[in-house]
């Protein structure tokens, strides 16, 4: 998954950043509302949003994106844990919301919760045709074999997974699965889109020429 | 301890007003009396007088000489209550009414003109002009107090039933206006100075406005206060709870990306922190107003063994689970033995003396026993500052908190601290 994390804590967003790079998700780091706009066309398949941040309220940032029809799942990250403050959070278009201090693991697998809710499954497995994505064992199933993939093979079904039935541009796969990295290997999605067909069939990801990629068709 | 009961404003004012309409009563009875018998005293004198002179023309006609008692000349009977005599200058009666009872002894043995009292009778004398002969007519004093009496008590049996009519109405109208203060009463139940714009609404009488007023006032500085206090508590929790997510997040990558044998130490570094998060999200939770105490069942040997001290023994006795707030007696445990810790003691014993009562007891030096009816007196009173320290204080909260208390048991040795954490 690619996440936006939007923390302004030094030791908690470092920490954060780098406990979801070793799980294999690509992270950008914004530490203030105005570094976001360097994110504006940016795909994500989360934000994790800090409430209060130097220049102003994340909640107040998420109503506006709310408002301008991004639909991206959102946790919030806060201390504050006031009923008042988790209503508030939740009822703003927060899709989830976890007081600090948590444990990283638990911010993970709500993040995998919402991206789920997200792409309209509730259960941890997504089917495919003849495929099963599991998302939290990071892996799939042909029939009752399960298939290995590679971190970033992983990444591009993750990516198309959580978008059932919806064209996937190449240059958002990219992005949403190598982050900024995307510019220096500009084949490297045709690699993994291919190698997956191999491992899981040919007809798991269609190719809508010109356009991009789909999985499966929308809930 | 169980509360006395306040007097109540009504009964009190019931009460006096029963006490303040018998006394009126009798004082009017007394002073109703007083005038009537003087009245009716001056009255029935009046009679006597006009009696005397109607009959002192046609009794002292021709009757000059004294006659012998055996030959006195008896009237016509009386009513025995009224009597009139005729003495001649000899002091003998001449002529006197027959009336049983009546004294045929003269009233006077000499001439007693105007109003006299003799046994029994009241006289009035009145010369008839003829050698010294007197008329006395005279009224027993039986009949006179009679007289006085009943028209007494007819004036009180008059004002009896418009003072019963006056007690009945003035205790309704207590009644009536003490409404007001229990519909005060009922508001305040209600009142809630959180919510914005809160007021208890206009005063049903004059004499409330000012405690409308007064409490209205207080409810805003407390307002003012809760969301000074919550604002704090905001701020400290977001400069506490981030450091401690971003140091469980940092030891998080470090548990993955450290060598097997780091790992182990890593995993202890990372369960203490967890602790102290879990340690300090309950002492926020706990100073933070309207708090609620969440419990669960706790292991007292399992707690016993999660409390992150070193060079301290803890051993759990015979206890039996509890129903509490881990995270809040886990606090008050953690401040406890970090006392004992500090004044010496080298280990520390659990156990559960009574349902839902931890005790914590340790080998230190304790303290003197004068020192711990100090100690006992300060919690009872909640008046911690400067006469218990930061560790009794903060078992206490947390005891009060489960609805139970703190207190502090004689122990031959060492120093024990129960907390009754309340009904389970």
């Amino acid at each position: 998954m690619r996440l936006l994390l939007i923390e302004d804590d030094e030791l908690l967003g470092g920490g954060l950043c780098d406990f979801l790079r070793v799980d294999g998700h690509a992270v950008e780091w914004a530490r203030r509302l105005a570094d976001i706009e360097a994110y504006r066309d940016e795909p994500f398949d989360a934000y994790l949003l800090d409430w209060q941040l130097p220049d102003g309220s994340g909640l107040e940032w998420l109503k506006a994106r709310r408002t301008s029809g991004d639909v991206t799942p959102v946790l919030m990250l806060t201390a504050r844990d006031l009923l008042d403050d988790r209503l508030r959070g939740l009822d703003s278009g927060a899709d989830d919301y976890i007081v600090k201090p948590f444990a990283p693991e638990e911010m993970v697998a709500r993040v995998r919760a919402i991206c789920r809710r997200s792409a309209g499954s509730a259960g941890a497995r997504i089917r495919v045709g003849d495929v099963e994505v599991d998302l939290v064992a990071r892996c799939a199933w042909l029939g009752d074999a399960r298939i290995e993939l590679t971190s970033r093979e992983w990444s591009v079904l993750e990516a198309l997974v959580l978008r059932p039935g919806r064209i996937v541009t190449k240059a958002e796969l990219e992005r949403l699965v190598l982050g900024f990295e995307s510019e220096l290997a500009s084949n490297a999605i045709e690699v993994h889109v291919s190698s997956l067909r191999k491992k899981l069939g040919r007809e798991l990801v269609e190719t809508v020429r010109g356009m991009g990629y789909r999985v499966g068709v929308a809930p | 301890m169980r509360q006395a009961p306040s007097p109540s404003i009504g009964g009190r004012l019931a009460r006096s007003l029963v006490l303040w309409s018998v006394l009126w009563c009798a004082a009017l009875g007394a002073a109703v009396w007083v005038i009537v018998q003087e009245e009716v005293d001056e009255l029935l004198d009046d009679s006597l007088q006009s009696a005397a002179e109607g009959l002192i023309g046609p009794l002292a006609l021709g009757l000059t000489e004294p006659v012998e008692p055996s030959t006195l000349a008896r009237a016509p009977k009386t009513s025995g209550r009224f009597t009139w005599q005729l003495v001649g200058h000899q002091g003998r009666t001449q002529l006197a009414a027959s009336a049983r009872g009546a004294p045929v002894a003269p009233l006077h043995d000499t001439p007693k003109p105007g109003f006299s009292d003799v046994p029994g009778w009241r006289v009035y004398g009145q010369a008839t002009g003829r050698d010294g002969q007197m008329l006395y007519v005279a009224q027993t004093t039986e009949e006179r107090a009679e007289a006085g009496t009943r028209i007494a008590l007819a004036a009180l049996f008059a004002g009896a039933p418009m003072t019963l009519i006056a007690v009945l109405w003035l205790r309704s109208r207590i009644r009536s206006e003490l409404e007001p203060l229990a519909d005060l009463s009922q508001r305040l139940a209600h009142y809630d100075p959180m919510q914005p714009g809160a007021t208890l609404g206009a005063a049903e009488r004059e004499e409330l406005r000012p405690v409308h007023a007064a409490i209205d006032a207080l409810a805003g500085r407390l307002a003012q206060r809760i969301a000074h206090e919550r604002a704090f508590t905001s701020h400290a929790a977001h400069a506490l709870r981030t450091p401690l997510a971003g140091i469980d997040a940092q030891l998080a990558v470090a548990l993955r990306e450290a060598e097997a044998s780091h790992r182990p130490r890593l995993q202890r570094v990372r369960t203490a922190a967890q602790r102290l998060q879990r340690v300090v999200v309950a002492l926020l939770a706990m100073f933070r107003s309207g708090a609620e105490v969440q419990r669960s069942e706790i292991d007292v040997v399992a707690l016993a063994a999660r409390l992150p001290v070193e060079g301290l023994e803890m051993e759990a006795r015979g206890t039996t689970p509890l129903s509490a707030d881990a995270d809040l007696v886990t606090a008050a445990v953690l401040n406890l033995i970090d006392n004992a810790q500090r004044h010496g003691a080298r280990s520390v014993i659990f156990s559960t003396p009574a349902a839902n009562v931890l005790r914590v007891h340790d080998d230190g030096p304790g303290v003197e026993p004068a020192r711990r009816r100090e100690l006992r007196a300060a919690i009872d009173a909640q008046d911690y500052a400067g006469r218990t320290g930061l560790g009794l204080m903060l078992a206490d909260l947390v005891a009060r908190a489960h609805g139970g208390g703190l207190s502090l048991p004689d122990e031959a040795s060492g120093f024990a601290v129960e907390l009754n954490l309340g009904p389970r």
